[in-house]
This record gives C-alpha cells, structure tokens and sequence, in this order.
C-alpha cells in the first residue's frame, strides 16, 4: 500500500483527450465522405462532395437563413417543452399520491404516451393552423404525456419507508412534496424529460417539413424541391450536432448525475 | 485435489489518473498442503483479495510464481475453482445447470450431468430447488449454489473470496458449518479469505494474518473436528485462538 | 362520495380477478368526459367530433375495407423494416461490443447518425429513390437500427465481471463465455433496445407516410387533414395508439418481463 509519486499527470488533459477521442472518427468519415466522392465521380446531386457541403453552409450561415431557422426550431422546442414540463410533473405528483389513483389511470397515461408526437400532426394542423401553434403543441405533446407517465412512475416507486420516516419525522404536506416526493421522483421524470424531447425533436423536424415556413425541417424540405443535396446535408448535419449538444452535453449528463449519484436506478 | 505454493507473489498497481504506483501485494511465499484449510485475514486494503484474484488468474501477477501441483499457472483454469462474495451465478440458468455448467463446459454429456447435478445438489441440501432461477433463491440457498457450483467441477484447488459476508448471521453460522461437514467429507485444498476473525479460526487448520502486502503471522489452529458452534462459542481454545488472531489483525 | 367508494370496490375486485379489465375501464370515464365536452358544444364539431361520430366514421372505413387495407399496409412496412433492422443491429452490435477497437471508433459516429434522426433523412431520401417504399424502408430499418445496436453495446460491455470471470474459472472457453454468459446478460438491453426501436420506427413510418406516404394509417390521417374530415384523423389516432398499445404491452412487455424479471436483472 505504499504510495509513490510518479511524474506523470494526465489528469488536467483528460477532457481534451476524451473530445479528441469522439472526434477523430469523424473527422476520418469525413476524409472517407470526400475520397468515395472524388474516386466513383459521385453526381453532386446525389452526395455533393465536402468543399460543396461548405460553400453551401457558409452561404446559409452569409444570408442569415441558418440562424433564423435554428431559431426559430429552438424556439418551439423551448416553449413546447417548457409548457410540457411545468403541466406534466405536478399533474404526476398528484396523480401518483396514491397507488390506487396511479394503478387507475397509468393506462390512460400509457395510451397517449405511445401516441404523443407525430400521429398529433394533422390533427394539431387542423385545431391551429400552419405554424407556431401546431409545431409547439406537437412537442408538447410529445414531452407532456411521457414526462406525466415517467413522474407517476416515479411518485409510485419511491419506498414507502421513505415516506414513512418523513413522515415521523413530522414534516408537512408541502416539505413531504418538496423534500420526498419531488427529489424520489427526480430520476424518472428527468430520463421521462430526455425520452420525451428525443420524440419531440423528431416530431419538430417532421412537423416543420409539413407545417411551416420556417424551421429547419422547413430548410431541408425546401432544399429538397429544388435538388440542392449540398442544403440538405448540410441541413443534416447541424441537425445531428444540435441533437448530440443537446442530449449528450445537457441531458445526458443530467440523467447520470441524479441516477448514479443517488443511486436510486440501477444502470441498465 | 493437489497443493498450492506461492512463490514471493508481488502485485504493484499504477493509477493513470493520479499518476502513482502503490503495491497491494509485496513478496508473499505461502504453501497449501493438498487437502488443507487456509484461511487469509486481514484488515481491508491488506491485499488479500489480491492475492486470491492473482491466485485465480483474474488480475495478472506483477512478479512471482503460483503452482498447483507443482506446476506454475497462469490466467484462469478449472483446476481452480472460486467461489465469489457476490455469488456470480448465472442468473438465466436454473440452479441445476448452474452446477453442471463446468462440466457441461467440459462436454460431459447429459446423463453424466444430471447424476452429478443429483449429487452436488444433494451435498448442498438443495434437491428440491433444482429448476429455480437464482433470483428466486434467498442469499444462503444462492451461496450454497455456488460452493457446489464450483466443487462440482472437480478443482484442485478451492478458492473462496468472503464468501459468507453478505448473507445474515444465523444463516452464515450455518454455511459455516456446513462447509466444515464437506471440507471434513472430500479434504479439498481451500484457501478461504476473509475479514471475519472468528469465521476464519471456526474454519480453517491455519490462519494466515495480512498486513500491508505481507504475511504478519501463520496461526495454526488446532481445533478437533467436528466444527459446531454449539461446541466452541463455549470452547476457550477457540476463544483464545480467537483473540490471539485479532489482537494481529488490529497490530496490522 | 359514497358511490364512488362503492364503484371503486367493483372494480378493484374485477380487475383483480380480471386484471385485464384494468387497461380498459380506465377508458370508460375519459370516453364519457370526451362526450360530454362535444355535448357542450365548447368546440365546433369540425374541431372535436362525438365518441359516436368516430365510430360512425371507423365502421364506415371498416365496412368500405379502407381501414384493413391500410392497416395492414403501415404494418407489413413496419415488420420487414423491423426485421431487417434487427437483423443488421444484433450482430453489429455484438461486434462493436466486444472489440474495444471497434468499440472507440464507431461509437461517436453511431451516436452522430442517431442524432441526425430518421426524419431529417426524408427530404434526401426523395431525392435517391423518390416516393416509394424504399424510401419508407430505408427510414424504419434506419430508426430501429440504432437504439438496437447502442443498447446491444451496452449490455454486452456492461457485464457483470464476475460472471465472467467465473465462467472462466470453471474452464469455459471464450466462445462459449460469448454464448452463455455475455448474450443472456444483454440480453435485457437488447429487448429494451428493441422496444425502443420499434417505438422510434413506429413513429417514423407514420411521420414518413404523412410526407410521402400513398397509403397507410399515416396517410390515412394527413388525406382526411386535407379533405378536413376531423372524425377520420380521430379514428386514424385510435387506431394508432390501440395497435402500440397491443404491440407493446402485450408482445414486447412479456418479454422483458419473461427474461429480466425473472432473472432478477431489472428491478420493478
């Protein structure tokens, strides 16, 4: 057990290593995308090669176009969510209180959790016409039912001993809500938050290619009608990125910080 | 069954992360008699449960040799069966084919296979939960699994890592016990590691005190068979020998 | 008050000698608050038509063989996209699983691909094979793929050591360990990935036959969008969410019960 310094400190570089890790095998996709381009002479309006994609990328990001239809997506997914989680979580609570309650209507939660999302589309087109509405009530939608169905699970599986010992340790109805019921059922309703918006971002993109005039589903369906590939894959990309950011940078990490730290679920 | 040596085992990890080495097991020498009852304490950190993993060939040996038989070993191989604190049995095979899974690994054929998984079961008093999963068994019926599992493939050497530390006490008491009967019944060679003092004196011929890495004392331990502890919670041999051993324990 | 108690007592005693009853009566209210709202006239017919407009309207759809048509077209697309799927996603994922290389190279691109989303693939998709089936293939097989495959990763790098270990011990070769042990514990992993990938596909099949779609349920309900027949996007909905809701409680469900509950590998 002796302990002995060595001269060596990687510890600093270890984010560094790990980004340049993830990247490296996508900058070679790349160098693979550009050299299966040039060697078969690929017809640019069917896989346009790397520098294409870029001139076509910097020309949208030029105009102004790419951050009005990045906006303009973000926007909606914000407000959808934001609307969808707000409504769902304290609808959860109160529904998983009792066990009774959440055995009665989890199959109703369940019944509109695997319809949420794109099947809302044309019914959502007719109830609010084209645009913002229709859009954001679909991500709402997507988020509201699954984040509602996640915290009853949640509120149901949280050991009664726990409340319990709340219990009889004499706090109130509104501690026992903020202090056991909110935290116990955290995890779930975060993953529910991340499963949701994984439905949701898709639901968008499928919404705005049918719904809208702006948007990035909007960009690529556009690009599509006049066989600019070089916009959709770039349309493609920033999608993808978007995604990663947002669900490997924000939720992912949210996910693990309340499951593994608590360690109240085990990992699958 | 056959004998263990050990020959200056030495185990040193480097962390990358804290860029330090630190030496779990320093220069170890340890023979086993065939047919002999070893058991290793020590406070944890000590390295005991190095020992056992290099013993098994789970974690490779830094420096040193390991022979059983005789015959220097490396990695992993059924000629040393282990038998895990967190049990290890396959969780989606009944408990019969966890028993025969050595053997069936070995292409025993089925026939062979039921008689042995007859037996085995029967030795561990576990007859009648042959085609249970795991997952439906208590703590103790699971241990009792996997002792048989690993015995049912005939080792040479038996090698227990605290195998009784997360069952509850009165069931412990009774592993205990059980596992004198079948030691006293078939003399296999065990080394058995545990931080449990007087688990380690109830059960073995020798107990070995760790310490930092390195071997503090060999304490042999005399005590008719027989083991109950109806007889030696009472017996003031086993008291002393008790104490004697933990008084080295907290010395390490 | 006393009424209600009384029902309560009916059906918990139904649905514990029936528990089937409990995914159907939780329905009856909704239904019947649905109908009163219409009762109401808050809404417009137009907007929110009658439980009994949408029945009229799927036995006229039933009865005219529309429905079955359709239904069994949005079906049959979704099981060879799911079959195939599955077939490229369990050996691959097998493969990345094992091989630490191959592990640490294809890992971001998987996740970069799963972020770019099935939809985004639409607008490109046209433009290779037009408006066909090969392009609602291309996008299921694409959905299912790649929760499969992460989740098939997953499982297999994180088995218990233990358990390998002690395969080893008792002198199984590597193969085998492969066979007996690594495969049954993904093999919770590769059912939830399953699930999860059937329920992106699910999702992309309608949202791809809205776009590009001649027939199906997705059709189905973006026509009626079009003719602005509210009562058919209704039934188009149901329809949905009944079909998952089978699919899903009562084929996949089981199966991730049958296999990780009873090893004890997911705890419920």
């Amino acid at each position: 057990m002796s302990e002995q310094a060595v001269t060596f400190s990687p510890m600093p570089y270890r984010r560094t290593w790990q980004a340049v890790k993830f990247l490296t095998p996508l900058l070679l996709l790349v160098v693979l995308w550009q050299l299966i381009v040039t060697l078969f002479n690929v017809n640019p309006r069917i896989f346009p090669d790397v520098p294409t994609v870029v001139r076509a990328g910097w020309g949208t990001i030029a105009d102004g176009s790419l951050i009005s239809h990045v906006g303009a997506s973000l926007w909606r997914v914000s407000v959808g969510t934001f609307i969808g989680i707000v409504t769902a979580v304290p609808l959860g609570i109160a529904m998983g209180v009792s066990r009774g309650v959440s055995d009665f209507l989890s199959p109703l939660l369940r019944f509109f959790s695997v319809l949420a999302g794109i099947a809302w589309i044309p019914i959502a087109t007719l109830w609010f016409g084209y645009g913002f509405g229709a859009i954001t009530f679909v991500i709402f939608n997507a988020v509201f039912f699954i984040v509602a169905y996640n915290t009853l699970l949640g509120v149901s599986t949280i050991p009664m001993p726990l409340r319990h010992a709340a219990a009889s340790l004499g706090v109130s109805r509104w501690q026992m809500l903020t202090h056991v019921l909110l935290p116990g059922a955290l995890p779930n309703i975060v993953t529910g938050i991340r499963t949701g918006m994984g439905f949701a971002w898709r639901g968008l993109i499928a919404a705005e290619m049918i719904a809208t005039n702006v948007g990035l589903g909007y960009m690529l369906f556009l690009a599509r009608d006049f066989y600019r590939t070089e916009v959709i894959v770039f349309a493609m990309i920033v999608i993808g990125i978007i995604w990663l950011v947002l669900d490997r940078l924000l939720l992912a990490p949210l996910e693990r910080s309340t499951i593994e730290r608590w360690g109240m679920v085990q990992r699958s | 069954m056959k004998s263990l040596a050990l020959e200056n085992l030495s185990k040193t990890y480097f962390d990358p992360y804290r860029g330090t080495q630190f030496t779990a097991v320093k220069d170890v020498s340890l023979n086993v008699e065939e047919g002999d009852f070893v058991a290793v304490v020590g406070p944890s950190g000590c390295g005991k449960s190095t020992i056992l993993n290099m013993i098994a060939g789970f974690v490779p040996i830094t420096s040193g040799r390991i022979l059983v038989g005789g015959r220097e070993v490396k990695g992993p191989g059924p000629d040393r069966g282990v038998v895990f604190q967190s049990f290890a049995l396959f969780p989606w095979k009944t408990v019969s084919e966890n028993v025969t899974f050595g053997p069936k690994m070995r292409g025993v054929g089925k026939a062979e296979r039921a008689k042995i998984a007859e037996e085995y079961l029967a030795l561990a008093g576990l007859s009648h939960a042959a085609d249970r999963y795991p997952n439906e068994l208590s703590g103790g019926m699971q241990q009792r699994v996997g002792v048989v599992r690993a015995l049912a493939n005939n080792p040479d050497v038996l090698l227990m890592d605290e195998p009784f530390a997360s069952v509850d006490a009165q069931t412990r008491m009774t592993l205990q016990e059980e596992l004198t009967r079948i030691w006293e019944e078939r003399r296999p060679t065990i080394v058995f590691i545990t931080h449990d003092v007087s688990e380690a004196v109830f059960l073995a011929n020798k107990v070995v005190v760790l310490s930092k890495g390195n071997v503090l004392e060999q304490v042999d331990i005399p005590l008719s068979r027989p083991r109950s502890w109806d007889r030696l919670v009472e017996d003031d041999d086993f008291k002393a020998l008790s104490n004697q051993v933990l008084q080295l324990v907290r010395s390490a | 008050m006393m009424a209600i108690y009384t029902l309560w007592g009916y059906y918990a005693r139904w649905t514990a000698r029936w528990p089937m009853l409990a995914a159907f009566i939780p329905f009856i209210p909704l239904i019947a608050i649905w109908a009163f709202i219409v009762w109401l006239e808050l809404f417009p017919r137009v907007f929110l038509p009658g439980p009994l407009d949408v029945i009229g309207k799927a036995w006229e759809l039933t009865y005219k063989g529309i429905l079955g048509d359709y239904l069994i077209d949005s079906l049959s697309r979704l099981a060879v996209g799911a079959a195939a799927g599955i077939a490229i996603a369990i050996p691959l994922g097998i493969f990345i699983g094992l091989n630490k290389r191959a592990h640490e190279f294809s890992w971001p691109i998987l996740l970069f691909f799963q972020a770019i989303g099935d939809i985004a693939w639409l607008p490109i998709l046209l433009v290779w094979f037009g408006f066909g089936l090969t392009t609602m293939t291309f996008v299921i097989v694409y959905t299912v793929l790649f929760p499969i495959v992460l989740n098939t990763v997953l499982g297999i790098r994180s088995a218990k050591p233990d358990l390998h270990r002690a395969a080893q011990s008792l002198g199984a070769p590597r193969g085998r360990i492969l066979l007996e042990v690594t495969l049954p514990g993904a093999l919770p992993n590769i059912i939830t990935g399953l699930r999860n990938g059937l329920g992106y596909g699910w999702r992309a099949l309608i949202a791809a036959e809205i776009i590009v779609g001649t027939s199906g349920i997705g059709f189905l309900m973006f026509d009626a969008r079009r003719a602005g027949s509210v009562d058919e996007i209704v039934v188009g909905m149901i329809v949905l969410g009944i079909l998952w809701y089978i699919v899903d409680s009562w084929l996949l469900a089981p199966i991730e019960r049958a296999t990780g509950e009873r090893w004890g590998l997911v705890t419920k």
